[in-house]
C-alpha cells in the first residue's frame, strides 16, 4: 500500500486486505487510547487512582483524536463512500468540543463537592448534592417561584393581544405607537432593572413611590415584603417582554385575510362572535408560539432579579438561575450549583416537550 | 499593650495629644535613613501642593486631577526606574470599580507613570460584589490572568497561601517607606510565610460616623451621642416619627444595611457582633481556634441579630431598607442626608466633606465602634456585665500585590512592582486619604493635622475624623480580620442567611445564626479543618 491510496478514489472493490486492516487497527487503536484516557482520568477525579492528568483537557483531545481517526478509518475501509464521512467531521469535532464534552464533564461536576477555596479540589461525593437540593427549601421557593412567574404569561398573553388588536385597527398615530410600545423590548434588562427597578421604583425618591405616597400609601417599598416583591419583578418583566408577544401577535393578525371577517359579518357575526370564532383560531398557531418562546425566555429570567433584589427578601423573589448563579458565585458550591442547572435542564426539557405536546393537542382541532 | 494599661495612657493623654505624638513619630521616619535628602525638600512641598488638587469644598476630583496628582508624586518613580525603561512592557491590573474609587482613579494616577515608563496598563474591572468570585475563579481553574491585583489582606490566605503571589523586592521596600505604616499593618499583615507581599493603599476598619445635629441639648437624638449599641437602639426607636434637622424628612436612626455586598456586608453585623463577642481576654471571636467550630451562634451574635431584628419590627430604618446594601447605606442614605448614625470604613469622613454628592459635611462627627454594656465570654459561655468596646478592623486595608505571573520576566517584574509602588506611595496616599478614593489614613504621617487644615479642612473636624481611625487602630481589644482561605465564602453565606432571617424566613435570630453557623462549618471541613485551624490561629498570633 503506497502513501497515494490512503486517501485515492477507490471502490470499495479496489480496497486491498491490509489497507482494511489498518484502518480497523486505527479505529480500534484510537478507541483504546481514548478509554483508556477517559478511565485512568476518572479513575483518578474520583479518588480511586493515582494515574491521570491534572486536567480533563487530555482526554478531550483523545476524544478528539478518536472522532478523527474514526473518519479517516473510513475512507481507508469503504474508500469513496467512506469519503462523506470525513465531511462531517468539522461538525462533529463541534459538537463533541463544545457540546457532548463540557455536558460529560458537567454531569461528573455534579456529582462532586467543589469548593474554589480547598486546596483538595474538586471531590467525588456521590448523591449528596442530590439530598442536599431534596432537602434545600430555598430551591424549592425558587422553583414554586418560576412557575408563577411562568404562569404569568397568561397575563401577558393576554395584554399583548388586546395591545396587537389596537394597532392592527384603523386607529390615529398608528406607527408611532407601534414604535412607543416596542421601546422596551430594545433595553437590556440590565437598563430596565436600573431605570425602572433602582429609579422609578426607588422607595424614598423614586417618581412611583411619591405618587404612591400622594395616594396615602404611608412607606411604598415595591420590594419590601415577598409578595408585593414578586409582583413587581413579574411586572417588569412583562413590560419588558410584552412588547414581544404584541409584534408576533400582530405580525398575524396582519396575515389575517380581510375576506375572512368580512364574510363573518355579512353572516351577521358580531365583534365578539367574529373575534372568537375567526381571529381566535386562526391566530392559535401564531399564538403558541409567541407563548412558547415567551416562557422559554422566562425561564432563564435572572439578570432583573439579580440586578435589583439579589433574590430577596430573603429569597422571596428568587428564580433558579438567580439561585444557582448566588450558589456559583458568593458561595463558590461549584458541584451543587452545576447539580441544580443540570435538574432545571431536564425539567425544562421535560416541561417544554409536554407542554408542545398539550398545545399541538389544542390547536390542531380549533385551526 | 493590656487593656487596663491602655486605659490608664488613655485617661491620662488625650486623645489630641496621643496623636501629636505619632505625628512626631511620623516626621521622624520621614527624616530617617530610609528618605532620601536630595528629595526632602521638594518632598513636602508636593504633599502640600497636589492637597490643593481640587481642594476641599471645590467638588470632587475628576480624571484630570487624578492624572495632574500620579503626575506630581512620580518622583519616587524616576528615583528608581529610567524614562521608557519599560517600553513594550504590558501589564494587567486586577481590581473593582465603584463609581469613582479603586481602578477608575488608579487609571488617571498611573497615567503619568505610564508615559515616563513607556509601559501600558490593561484595567479588568470588577464590581465588587463580583470581585471575589471571579478571583477564587481564576485561582481555582489555573486561569490567573492579571500580573497586578488590588485584594485585601484576608484575600492572603486564597493567594499567598498557594504561591501565587511575588514577593517584594527590597528596592520597593524603600520606595514605599514601609516603616511609616501604622502599627496594625505591619508584619503580618502582608505577609506569608516570612516573606512579604503586599503594598497597602489603605488602613480599612470601620468606624462610627454620627449627625452632629441630632445629638445635644434639645435635640431629637438625646443630649449626648450614643456610646453603645445599647443607646443606638434606644434612639433609632426615640426618633421615629420626628424629623430630620437637616432635610426635613422623616428621621432616622442608625443605619443597618440588610442586603449583602458580596461578602462585604457582613462586616456590617460584625460591627454590632464584636462589642457583644469580642472579649479582651480572647483574641478569637468568629471562631473557636481549637476546633474552628463557628462562635457566630453563640449568644452574643444571637444578640446582635436580634437587635437588627428589633430595629425591623419596630419600623426604625428607611422604607425598603431591606435592599439597602452597604454601599446605599453609606452614600445613598447617610452623605445625602437620610439617617443619623453609621458604621462605615473610615473613607466616608472624606467624602463627606469632598464628595459633591455628601449634604452632611458640615453636621457630621466621629468615634469609634460604639461598645457594650455587657460581653460575652465564649470560654466561661457566660456574659459579663462590663463595658467592652472593639473596633472591628474590617478587611485590614487594600493592599496592591504582584502575581507570579511576572517572576521569570525581570523587566516586566520591576515594571508591576513600580507601577504598584507608584500607587502606594507617601505622597499619593495622603492625597488618597484627603480625598473621596475608596482608601482612608493608614499610614503614620497622615495623621499631620496641619497638612490636612492647609488643604482646607477645618481643625475640629480633621481632629474628629483622623482621632477615629488612629483610636480603632490602636485599640488593644481590635477585632482582628482572620486571614484564612476561602473567608470570603463563610461572610458571603452569612449574609445569605441573614437575608433570610431579617425577611422573616427564619422563625427567630437563634435560628438565623444556626443556619449560618451550619454553612460555615460545610464550609470549614470542604476547605480542610485542621489547615484552617493553623492558619486561624496565625492570623490571631496564637
Amino acid at each position: 500500500m503506497s502513501n497515494g491510496d490512503l486517501l485515492h478514489v477507490v471502490t470499495n472493490d479496489d480496497i486491498s486486505p491490509r489497507r482494511k486492516a489498518f484502518g480497523h487497527g486505527i479505529i480500534w487503536g484510537s478507541a483504546a487510547i481514548m478509554a483508556l484516557t477517559a478511565t485512568l482520568q476518572t479513575l483518578q477525579a474520583t479518588g480511586h487512582g493515582d494515574w491521570g492528568f491534572t486536567t480533563w483537557r487530555p482526554t478531550l483531545y483523545a476524544f478528539c483524536l478518536w472522532a478523527t481517526a474514526l473518519c479517516w478509518a473510513q475512507v481507508l475501509i469503504r474508500g469513496e463512500q467512506g469519503k462523506r464521512t470525513l465531511f462531517v467531521l468539522p461538525a462533529a469535532l463541534f459538537v463533541v468540543s463544545l457540546t457532548v464534552f463540557p455536558l460529560l464533564f458537567g454531569l461528573l461536576i455534579a456529582f462532586s463537592s467543589w469548593n474554589l477555596s480547598s486546596p483538595d479540589g474538586r471531590q467525588f461525593n456521590g448523591f449528596d448534592n442530590i439530598r442536599q437540593m431534596w432537602a434545600d427549601p430555598f430551591y424549592w421557593n425558587a422553583m414554586w417561584n418560576m412557575v408563577l412567574y411562568t404562569a404569568a404569561i397568561i397575563v401577558e398573553y393576554a395584554i399583548a393581544f388586546g395591545l396587537a388588536l389596537l394597532l392592527n385597527a384603523e386607529i390615529r398615530a398608528r406607527k408611532f405607537f407601534r414604535v412607543a410600545f416596542l421601546l422596551p423590548l430594545m433595553l437590556s434588562p440590565v437598563a430596565v432593572s436600573w431605570m425602572i427597578g433602582k429609579s422609578m421604583l426607588e422607595a424614598r425618591y423614586g417618581p412611583l413611590a411619591r405618587l404612591g405616597r400622594f395616594l396615602g400609601w404611608d412607606t411604598p417599598s415595591f420590594f419590601g415584603t415577598p409578595e408585593i416583591a414578586r409582583l413587581t419583578i413579574m411586572a417588569m418583566d412583562a413590560w419588558t417582554y410584552i412588547p414581544f408577544m404584541m409584534i408576533m401577535i400582530l405580525a398575524g393578525l396582519q396575515a389575517i385575510p380581510k375576506e375572512l371577517n368580512e364574510a363573518a359579518k355579512v353572516d351577521g357575526a358580531n365583534g365578539w362572535r367574529n373575534f372568537w370564532e375567526v381571529t381566535f383560531p386562526l391566530m392559535l398557531p401564531v399564538s403558541i408560539t409567541a407563548i412558547l418562546i415567551r416562557i422559554i425566555f422566562k425561564l432563564k429570567l435572572a439578570d432583573v432579579v439579580i440586578n435589583v433584589t439579589s433574590g430577596g427578601p430573603g429569597g422571596a423573589t428568587d428564580t433558579v438561575t438567580s439561585f444557582i448563579f448566588r450558589e456559583y458565585r458568593d458561595r463558590s458550591n461549584v458541584g451543587y450549583g452545576t447539580l441544580l442547572a443540570m435538574v432545571y435542564l431536564v425539567v425544562i426539557i421535560i416541561a417544554m416537550t409536554i407542554l408542545m405536546k398539550l398545545a399541538d393537542r389544542f390547536a390542531r382541532p380549533r385551526t | 499593650m493590656k487593656v487596663d494599661l491602655y486605659n490608664a495612657m488613655r485617661s491620662k493623654m488625650s486623645r489630641r495629644r496621643m496623636l501629636q505624638g505619632a505625628t512626631a513619630l511620623g516626621a521622624v521616619t520621614a527624616m530617617g535613613p530610609l528618605a532620601r535628602p536630595a528629595f526632602a525638600e521638594s518632598h513636602g512641598n508636593v504633599r502640600a501642593e497636589i492637597l490643593k488638587i481640587p481642594g476641599v469644598g471645590a467638588g470632587s476630583p475628576t480624571d484630570a486631577d487624578w492624572q495632574k496628582v500620579g503626575e506630581m508624586t512620580l518622583g519616587a518613580t524616576k528615583a528608581n526606574v529610567a524614562e521608557g525603561e519599560f517600553a513594550g512592557v504590558e501589564l494587567t491590573f486586577f481590581g473593582i470599580n465603584n463609581n469613582g474609587l479603586h481602578n477608575i482613579l488608579f487609571r488617571g494616577l498611573l497615567k503619568g507613570w505610564e508615559t515616563y515608563t513607556g509601559a501600558k496598563i490593561n484595567w479588568i474591572d470588577l464590581a465588587q460584589a463580583d470581585y471575589n468570585p471571579r478571583l477564587q475563579q481564576s485561582i481555582a481553574t489555573g486561569t490567573v490572568d492579571f500580573d497586578i491585583l488590588a485584594m485585601g489582606a484576608p484575600l492572603e490566605g486564597d493567594t499567598a497561601s498557594k504561591g501565587l503571589l511575588d514577593e517584594m523586592p527590597d528596592w520597593v521596600k524603600t520606595q514605599i517607606e514601609m516603616d511609616d505604616y501604622v502599627n496594625y499593618l505591619k508584619a503580618p499583615v502582608g505577609t506569608w510565610d516570612g516573606k512579604t507581599y503586599r503594598i497597602s493603599i489603605d488602613g480599612d476598619c470601620h468606624t462610627f460616623a454620627y449627625r452632629t445635629d441630632y445629638f445635644g441639648e434639645g435635640a431629637i437624638g438625646g443630649a449626648a451621642v450614643p456610646k453603645t449599641w445599647q443607646e443606638i437602639n434606644a434612639v433609632s426607636k426615640a426618633v421615629i416619627g420626628q424629623t430630620d434637622p437637616l432635610t426635613g424628612q422623616p428621621a432616622v436612626g442608625y443605619l443597618d444595611p440588610l442586603k449583602g455586598w458580596g461578602g462585604f456586608g457582613f462586616y456590617f453585623l460584625e460591627n454590632r457582633a464584636a462589642a457583644y463577642a469580642k472579649h479582651p481576654n480572647d483574641p478569637a471571636w468568629l471562631f473557636d481556634p481549637e476546633t474552628m467550630k463557628p462562635r457566630v451562634n453563640n449568644p452574643a451574635f444571637v444578640q446582635a441579630i436580634q437587635d437588627v431584628m428589633d430595629l425591623i419590627a419596630a419600623n426604625a430604618y428607611p422604607a425598603d431598607q431591606i435592599n439597602a446594601d452597604p454601599g446605599t447605606t453609606g452614600f445613598s442614605q447617610f452623605l445625602a442626608g437620610t439617617g443619623s448614625m453609621l458604621m462605615w470604613w473610615g473613607d466616608i469622613g472624606s467624602n463627606a466633606r469632598t464628595s459633591d454628592t455628601s449634604v452632611v459635611g458640615d453636621v457630621v462627627g466621629f468615634g469609634i465602634n460604639p461598645g457594650s454594656d455587657k460581653v460575652y465570654n465564649s470560654q466561661t459561655a457566660a456574659w459579663e456585665e462590663t463595658y467592652n468596646e472593639a473596633p472591628n478592623m474590617a478587611f485590614l486595608g487594600w493592599g496592591v500585590y504582584v502575581t507570579n505571573r511576572v517572576s521569570g520576566d525581570e523587566k516586566k517584574r520591576k515594571a508591576a512592582w513600580s507601577a504598584a509602588a507608584h500607587l502606594g506611595g507617601k505622597d499619593l496616599s495622603l492625597w488618597m486619604s484627603a480625598y473621596p478614593s475608596g482608601f482612608q489614613p493608614y499610614r503614620n504621617s497622615h495623621f499631620q493635622y496641619d497638612e490636612w487644615e492647609a488643604a482646607g479642612y477645618d481643625r475640629a473636624f480633621v481632629e474628629d475624623y483622623l482621632g477615629s481611625n488612629a483610636d480603632s487602630y490602636n485599640h488593644p481589644n481590635a477585632a482582628v480580620e482572620p486571614r484564612i482561605p476561602g473567608i470570603f465564602q463563610y461572610y458571603s453565606v452569612a449574609e445569605d442567611e441573614l437575608a433570610k432571617g431579617y425577611s422573616g424566613q427564619y422563625k427567630s435570630a437563634q435560628e438565623t445564626a444556626d443556619a449560618i453557623a451550619a454553612a460555615w462549618e460545610k464550609i470549614t471541613d470542604e476547605i480542610g479543618r485542621d489547615n484552617q485551624i493553623k492558619l486561624y490561629k496565625a492570623s490571631l498570633g496564637l
